[in-house]
């Protein structure tokens, strides 16, 4: 059996033993082979002394088997590290933060406690993925849309309290800023609930968010002061319609109006859909499109095209511009989606295209126009995530395909914030694409444009490849570092990082000498003196092991 | 006001999910059907068909068509030797972009059910 650092064999039997006594025999894993499930498929360490690996894994299937695996932690020193379903792909997987810790895998506790269509909420328990809640709304018919991210199977909570993000409207795209209420057990095993939920009797935990006195939601994602137990969330009506229409803006300049204009519209609610911008005159898809691009190719593009995209610089060349004038490929295309009412929608789309009409040659163009709810079977036709449908399709990144016969072994997703100007995605192109040369990574085909998750910012998205080999992982690994430090020289960060990179991006936030880091440890004394709970976790570390750490 | 409350247990226990996106779940009783592969069948549909079902938008059968090239078919569902240990390897290990899933998600009583339906067409050796 494996024992976690700083345990005795005898006290860790102990626990274990307890532990099964708490949730019953079946559910406690110690086992290699069993542990190898808890591993990070997609680990830069894979196979090294370094990959982060638990020591055993405990599945509660409630709140108060929780409270009880945590006092049993407590008890005999036990590191814990909770997950949801643990699907975290590309930001750790399953695994640890810190190796040895017993994974609190929170999958059997899968209640969908309540969904209300009236006020348009739910509240859920951590194991509920985006496909039971989804399959569950349509079972009952109710008249409301998830938020979800790309892969379905992923924890509505989960997924939330690690920031993630989704394709549907600004109100709810942002998985954590559409929560309401949270239950939480504590490093003690004591249970909190936040917001409305501190009334023992509450009648709107998942209606109004904050109760009173400090609001302290935040703490608990991203960082390792509880375990969630429960988490409202609130979901949008199910729109009357859905408008999909792109602008296509003919010269390199066009891109800073593209994203003031942009910012405009979307910041005044005129638009509030998913915004993707792509490039078709650098061959850069929307992300959208993206899976469509992956089943059934790219579109083809001219020998002359072609030549083009391998000389420029930055994304301009004089002649590839004069090149979209001939032909009509559009330097940048945003495609911009809007739902509601019929007539609602046609009226923001005039107002649009009013706003757009200011740069010249301005193109618009209505890609879908459609009354809700679709026919399930025509999905497929469609992005699934921005009509709040959740799939698996995104697995075509990495997967073989005809166009991409060598498959991945997973990616680590490099996401940094930048600010929401056209000037600044050139200045991440510039910055990033030649540190990437720099470091030997293959991260730039041509110019890249960011995602458009978060509302006044970009994430400026780079997939680096994990792969068989432990030599070119080690330089990817370097490299993603090199490229976090690069990053924060010029004042941006990353919104979400993987365990093995959690110090490094940590380290950027760093104003005041770390008063960030500093707050952060100060809390996790207080709340958690015995540093039990996922030691590690965005760079928390209890007391005990914060030396050995720096 | 529509109210819903769920009060039972795991969703995965007694029902049987049709779960494919957009199609309207039911709840199916095990004794309705006596379909030898049904806990199998409910287990592919929950958790594999969302990348393996038929058609280019699902990327394990997308990466299974350009892996076999017309040698075996693209569809999991219509392989005629697929082996029973080769599908509980896989789901235990994961391949390419698959993750491995865990007891808590596929436990053995419902691995060996999916094996059993995946492995169906397989003359026996
Ligand atoms: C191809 C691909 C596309 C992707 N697209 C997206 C996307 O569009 N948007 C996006 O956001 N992500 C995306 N991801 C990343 C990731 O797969 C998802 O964010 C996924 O939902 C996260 O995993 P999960 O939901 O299972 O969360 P988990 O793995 O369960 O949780 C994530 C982390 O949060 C903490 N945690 C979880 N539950 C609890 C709890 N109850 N209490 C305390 N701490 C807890 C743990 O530290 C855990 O490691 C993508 C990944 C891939 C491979």
């Amino acid at each position: 059996m494996r024992t976690p650092p700083e345990v005795s064999q005898v006290d860790f039997a102990s626990a274990i033993a307890e532990f099964k006594r708490t949730v019953g025999q079946e559910w406690v894993f110690t086992s290699d082979a069993d542990l190898d499930l808890y591993r990070d498929a997609y680990s830069p360490f894979l196979n090294e002394p370094e990959e982060r690996i638990a020591s055993a894994a405990v599945a509660p299937s409630s709140t108060e088997e929780v409270q009880e695996v945590v006092r049993i932690a407590n008890r005999f020193r036990v590191p814990l590290y909770a997950i949801s379903t643990g699907r975290n792909l590309g930001y750790g997987g399953s695994a640890p933060a810190y190796s040895g810790c017993v994974v609190v895998d929170l999958k059997r506790m899968n209640r969908i406690i309540e969904v209300n269509e009236a006020n348009a909420f739910a509240l859920v328990e951590p194991g509920v993925s985006y496909f039971d809640l989804y399959r569950y709304i349509q079972e009952h018919r109710l008249k409301v849309w998830i938020g979800c991210p790309d892969p379905g199977w992923g924890s509505v909570i989960g997924n939330a309290i690690d920031r993630g993000g989704g394709y549907t409207t600004a109100n709810y795209r942002n998985h954590f800023d559409s929560h309401c209420g949270m239950e939480i057990v504590l490093p003690s095993g004591e249970l909190l609930r936040t917001g409305m939920g501190a009334i023992p009797k509450a009648e709107t935990w998942q209606q109004y968010k904050s109760g009173c006195g400090p609001w302290i939601d935040g703490i608990f994602s991203q960082s390792n002061y509880g375990i969630v137990t429960k988490m409202g969330f609130w979901l949008m009506p199910q729109p009357e319609a859905y408008l999909r229409c792109t602008v296509s803006l003919p010269r390199y300049k066009d891109l800073g109006p593209l994203v003031e204009t942009l910012n405009y519209l979307e910041n005044s609610r005129i638009t509030s859909g998913f915004p993707d911008i792509a490039s078709p005159l650098n061959g850069y898809p929307p992300i959208g499109q993206l899976q469509l691009w992956n089943e059934t190719g790219p579109p083809a593009l001219t020998d002359e095209h072609l030549k083009l995209l391998a000389s420029a610089t930055l994304g301009y060349s004089a002649n590839r511009e004069a090149y979209g004038r001939r032909t009509g490929i559009a330097y940048w295309e945003l495609w911009l989606s809007f739902h509601g009412p019929m007539e609602v929608v046609e009226a923001q789309w005039q107002a649009t295209q009013r706003r757009f009409a200011a740069i010249e040659g301005a193109k618009f163009r209505v890609v879908n126009r459609v009354a809700l709810p679709i026919d399930p079977t025509k999905a497929e036709d469609y992005h699934e995530p921005e009509l709040g449908i959740p799939s698996l399709r995104a697995f075509s990144i990495g997967a073989r395909t005809p166009w991409s016969p060598t498959p991945s072994k997973g990616h680590m997703w490099f996401s940094p914030i930048i600010p929401r100007t056209g000037a600044a995605i050139i200045e991440a192109n510039r910055v990033f694409s030649a540190a990437a040369r720099d470091l030997n990574m293959p991260l730039f085909r041509t110019f890249t444009m960011p995602a458009c998750f978060w509302e006044r910012s970009f994430i400026f998205i780079l997939a680096t490849p994990v792969t068989e080999d432990p030599a070119t992982n080690k330089r990817y690994r370097e490299g993603f570092k090199k490229l976090i430090e690069v990053g924060g020289q010029h004042g941006w960060g990353e919104y979400r990082t993987a365990p093995v990179f959690q110090k490094t991006v940590m380290d950027v936030y760093s104003f005041n000498n770390h008063a960030l880091q500093r707050f952060h440890e100060t809390l996790k004394d207080a709340i958690d003196p015995n540093g039990i709970l996922s030691p590690g976790r965005y760079a928390i570390w209890p007391k005990h092991l914060r030396e050995k750490q720096s | 006001m529509s109210r819903h409350l769920r009060a039972a247990g795991q969703a995965s226990a007694a029902a049987v999910l049709v779960v494919l996106a957009g199609e309207v779940w039911t709840p199916v009783r095990a004794q309705d059907h006596p379909d030898p592969y049904e806990a199998g069948k409910a287990v592919y549909t929950r958790w594999c068909a969302p990348c393996h079902a038929a058609g280019v938008t699902h990327p394990g059968t997308n990466a299974l068509t350009v892996k076999y090239r017309g040698v075996k078919p693209g569809v999991l569902l219509e392989w005629q030797d697929l082996q029973a240990v080769a599908v509980k390897f896989v789901v235990r290990h994961g391949i390419s972009v698959m993750a491995p899933f865990r007891k808590t998600e596929i436990s053995d009583q419902e691995l060996d059910a999916l094996a059993k339906y995946l492995s169906r067409n397989t003359p026996p050796t």
